[in-house]
This record gives C-alpha cells, structure tokens and sequence, in this order.
C-alpha cells in the first residue's frame, strides 16, 4: 500500500513571473508522475501547508508546469520560494479529460480566467496528437493585462485548425493588438453568440470559476450538443485527493476521485455541484 | 461477514481470565471508564478484571483508529519519512454498534496507509449493552468488524485472529453452537430514500432545524462513522515539520471553502443535509450504503436536540412536496 498523503521532494526548475500574480512555476519531482490533462497534483510546502493544482502544459520531460495563482497562505509561501527550492509533490489525482472523445470530433474550449491554465494542457494535448479537426478557444478574462498566455494563444490563431477569441469584462478601449483574434468587451458567454460550429460534430470542455458553469454549460446543451459531450472540470479544494477527507464532495461523488472532469449529463444528476 | 454466520462457544471464566492475561501481556488494553463528570470514556485500563458489558462511551473507536490529531509524516533534511504507528493495543467493552462503525471506516480508508498501519494493530473485542434512551440500533442491518464479542458466558468469534486467541486461551472450540446473536434491536431508524431525501432538499424543515444549528459540530466529533479530516504542519525549530491529520468538521464555515472564498455550503441548513446524506447514503464508492449505526451519540451531544432521525421522519411525511 502507497502512502498517498506523503509527498515526493520535488525542486523548483523555472519560475515564469512575466504575469503579476499569475506565475509559471515548473517542478521537477524527484520520480517522475504521469498526468494527463485535467489531473492534478498537490503540492505541499513543509510548514506551510497544501494544495491541488492542475497543470498548465503537459508533463515533458519529467517537468510539471502549473500556472498559480497568488491568492491564499500557501500559494502566497510559494511566492516567496526560488528557482531551485524544495516543494513536494503528490499524485497524479483525478480522472482527465476523456482525450479519446476528442478524436475525429471538433473541439470547443471555453475557459474563464485561470480556467485557461488546465485548459492549455488540454489544448496541448488535442494539437500534439492532431486527431481532433477544428478547434474553438473561447477565454474570457476580467480585464486585457490579466489574458495569461496571451502571446502564445495570439500566435496559435494562425494556425489553420484553431480559432481563437478572447473577451475581457472591463476594458476603456479594447485592447492592444491581438493579432487574427477577435476581442471583444463582455462576459464569455457572449462570444457564443454568433459562433458557427456544429453540435453533432463537436466536443465542449469548460473551465473557469463557478459563475461560469451556471450559465454556459446548459447554454451549451441549448446549442444542441449532447449533455455527454460537454465537460467541466470542478474546483474544490481537495485537502487528500484520494476520497476520504470530504471537503471536495457534490453529489455524493468526491471530486477528486471522480472528478473533477464531469459530463453535463454526469452534473445534472449531482445536487450543488455548480 | 454477516453476524449469523459467526461461531459462537461456551465462555467458561478461566478461559476468560485466561483471556485477559493474553491480552495485557502483549498489548495496551483499553476498555469504557466512567470519568469523574459522570461520562464513560474510552481509557487505558490500569489493574482490575475486564468489563462486563459494553458501554457506548462518549468518544468512539475511531478516536482510536483515527485519532483527533495523528502524524502523517515527518520532513526532515529533505527527506519525507512516514511516522510511525503505535504499539499493538486491544480495546475490550465495545458495542455493536461501533464494530459496525469500524467496519464501515475500514471501508472507507481502506486505502489510506495509516489508517489501515493502527487497524492492524487492534484486537477488537465486543461485547453486549445496556441499550440506553438514545439508542436506535438496528441489530444487524450493517456488517460488522473485530475479532471477539462475548455475552455472559458465551463468546462469538468474529475473525480468524480471534479465532486463534481464543483456541491459545483454552476455549473448547469443539462445541460450536448455533445461538442466535445477543444484541436485540432497540428501535429502527427512521427509513428515508434517496428519492425522498433529493426532493425535499427545499423542505421548510431544513431551514427551522438550521436556525437552531450552532454549527458546533458536536454530532460529528462524537459520530463514530464521520470521518472528514484536514491536514496542519508543526514546524520545529530544528526545521523538521511534521503534518498532522486532525478532525475536521462539516459544520465548519471553512469546510466547502475554495480559493477566492466562494463557498459551496454557504448556509446551516446546506451543512446540515450534507451530514444527513453522508449518514444515510455515503459518498463515493460508499455511495447507498448507510452510516448511521444508530448509537444515538448525536442526538444525546446536541445542545439544540436537533435529531436526525425526526428530520427523516419529517421528510418522509413532507409527500415530495
């Protein structure tokens, strides 16, 4: 029997602070920990304490590289540690994405702030094994300077497969230049709107905070795609990661076990999940 | 295992004194004690002959098994070493309801390394009660856990190790009979459905009982099958740190917290339906199988007499409505 709760010294590779608050931080663990996109590891800082994190990017060369938000006492420990620091890491926790529903489908990724950090993982792996046809990224973000991985998702718009569109809440003008990406001022959802896409040939994947599975997920089913083919994956702040501590749990099913990427036809049948 | 497939023996009292010897010579015994506040407490049993019968005491097993604060693992030098289990102990005096209890953490942990490391050192011994007021016990609905559960002068034997101590302690094995067990139903609990429980959630009686709640969280320290925990680190000027696992508690504000403080049980009456549905319908893998072993702990602790069997009944006459 493992001992799921002790973690592996992991040391910190590289730190990416080019968004305030927002970092990049990239681990290497002392043995490597398989992850696909939607997994989740916990990462602990002795003396500190824990918590999940999904990765930003898939696991390359034993590298983890999770985008983290500095917004409580632990994240905020983290801040203060250096390149070349000691964490410790454990997992991999949870299901993933069901990467295999992607194939020969088109995709369409909707993602609300730091939503978009699991969601690149994801976006990764559907252009790494280029079986998926066309591909939607939707990202809403509150305002223009918090877009993480702006340049890089402006960029990825040239590619023939992938349209890219992001929404800013509150912006005076709109902002800088975004290359062939469409922004627009307003929530997410908006971007729905006039969007061209096919229900029966498409695969949606939600992420962001739970404002945003309230409104967009049925809006989804609305459009006609089938409630088993729309997936969101649910933040709680799983203490454990293995079922047991029950701080994650919405309908009876533990989060991080059997979550956190459910179907919408999964969710409607869990009371207070989102 | 189901209790009516248990053997049971004549329990003759040089066997049982014989018992009592085995078990002190290789581990700590614990057994109920009545504390000077008039409580009865799980305690280290210093001299003195073994109890009688069991007694629901104010704490259960899982203060045991599951200690309300336990180190998970040390970090030191930049190494994680996993802390180490205490010495093999027995407890003696336990109700049938908490070897229910048990059987139901075993399930429930059953994958959690130091959870099962103190397991395996128990020698759990049954034994039958006094039912008192409180109780709702309902004989034999769940399975059970343990090893022995001895009534008078008869002994059933519950697993293999009690099996082989009970043979090294002189019991005639040879004259197996068929009794039937001695814990007698002292009320069922309330039956509730899942179809019931999940359209009622907006019933009025959720929102009377949570203006009462305190959100202390009494019923699920004393519950023997609550069971959430969260994790604390105690750094020591050395710069070792240890994590514990404490207790946590669904009544909490902090419980259905996440980052950016968004709050998925934001009200009393949220925290209260979600420890009835993890009492009757499990979360997880668990998922249908009930928790309450009705020992009656919760309703006897509540400074509020909030009672979750009335509640269930309510719901049950609430007609969907």
């Amino acid at each position: 029997m493992i001992h799921a709760l002790q973690p592996i010294p992991a040391v910190i590779d590289t730190i990416d602070r080019s968004v305030i608050n927002n970092h990049i931080f990239t681990f290497r663990p002392e043995q490597s920990i398989e992850l696909v996109p939607g997994q989740f590891v916990e990462i602990s800082i002795p003396g500190v304490g824990g918590f999940p994190v999904s990765p930003c990017d898939l696991v390359r060369e034993g590298l983890i590289s999770s985008c983290i938000r500095r917004t409580g006492r632990v994240t905020e420990a983290l801040y203060y540690l250096e390149e070349g620091d000691s964490i410790g890491l454990r997992g991999p926790f949870g299901n993933g994405f069901p990467l295999a529903m992607f194939t020969g489908q088109d995709a369409l990724l909707i993602a609300g702030g730091l939503g978009m950090a699991p969601m690149r993982a994801l976006l990764k792996a559907l252009l790494d094994n280029g079986q998926t046809g066309r591909i939607i990224l939707l990202y809403g973000s509150r305002q223009p300077e918090t877009l993480l991985f702006r340049d890089e998702l402006v960029s990825l718009a040239g590619h023939s497969r992938v349209d890219v569109r992001f929404s800013v809440d509150f912006a005076e003008i709109l902002p800088g230049p975004c290359g062939d990406v469409l922004c627009r001022i307003g929530l997410v959802t908006e971007l729905l709107a006039d969007l061209d896409f096919n229900p029966r040939k498409t695969v949606a994947a939600v992420c962001g905070p739970p404002a945003l599975y309230r409104c967009v997920l049925e809006e989804l089913a609305l459009m006609g795609l089938p409630s088993a083919k729309i997936f969101a994956t649910l933040e709680r702040r799983m203490r454990c990661g293995i079922g047991e501590c029950c701080h994650c749990v919405a309908g009876g099913r533990y989060i991080c076990k059997d979550g956190p990427v459910f179907s919408l036809e999964a969710l409607r049948a869990m009371a207070e999940a989102i | 295992m189901l209790a009516s497939t248990f053997p049971s023996y004549p329990l003759e009292q040089v066997v049982l004194d014989e018992l009592h010897d085995a078990i002190r010579a290789e581990r700590d015994l614990w057994a109920p004690q009545m504390s000077a506040d008039g409580h009865w407490r799980l305690q280290p049993m210093g001299e003195g002959s073994l109890p009688g019968v069991a007694v629901t005491t104010f704490l259960p097993l899982k203060k045991l098994l599951l200690p309300p604060r336990e180190e998970i693992w040390n970090f030191r030098t930049g190494e994680y070493c996993t802390a180490q289990v205490s010495q093999a102990f027995a407890v003696v005096g336990v109700p049938l309801c908490d070897l229910q209890a048990v059987w139901y953490l075993d399930q429930a942990f059953a994958d959690d390394l130091p959870y099962q490391a103190r397991r395996a050192q128990a020698l759990l011994v049954g034994m039958a009660c006094v039912p008192g007021p409180e109780c709702r016990c309902d004989g034999l609905s769940m399975p059970l856990a343990g090893d022995l559960f001895i009534d008078h002068e008869r002994v059933w034997v519950l697993s293999p190790a009690g099996q082989a101590l009970l043979r090294a302690c002189g019991c005639q094995v040879s004259q197996e009979l068929p009794l039937p067990w001695p814990v007698v139903a002292t009320g069922k609990r309330r039956a509730l459905t899942q179809e019931r429980f999940f359209s009622t959630t907006e019933a009025a009686i959720w929102t009377d009982e949570a203006k009462r709640c305190l959100s202390c969280g009494a019923c699920s320290a004393v519950c023997p099958t609550c069971y959430c925990f969260d994790m604390l680190d105690a750094a020591a000027l050395d710069g070792s740190v240890t994590r514990h696992r404490l207790w946590d508690n669904c009544f909490f504000a902090e419980h259905g917290k996440v980052a950016g403080d968004y709050d998925f049980r934001p009200g009393r009456a949220n925290r209260l339906r979600f420890r009835m549905e993890h009492k009757r319908f499990g979360f997880g893998a668990l998922r249908g199988q009930n928790s309450c072993v009705g020992c009656g702990r919760c309703r006897k602790v509540c400074p509020v007499d909030i009672d979750l069997d009335l509640i269930a009944e309510q719901l049950d006459g609430e007609g969907g409505s």
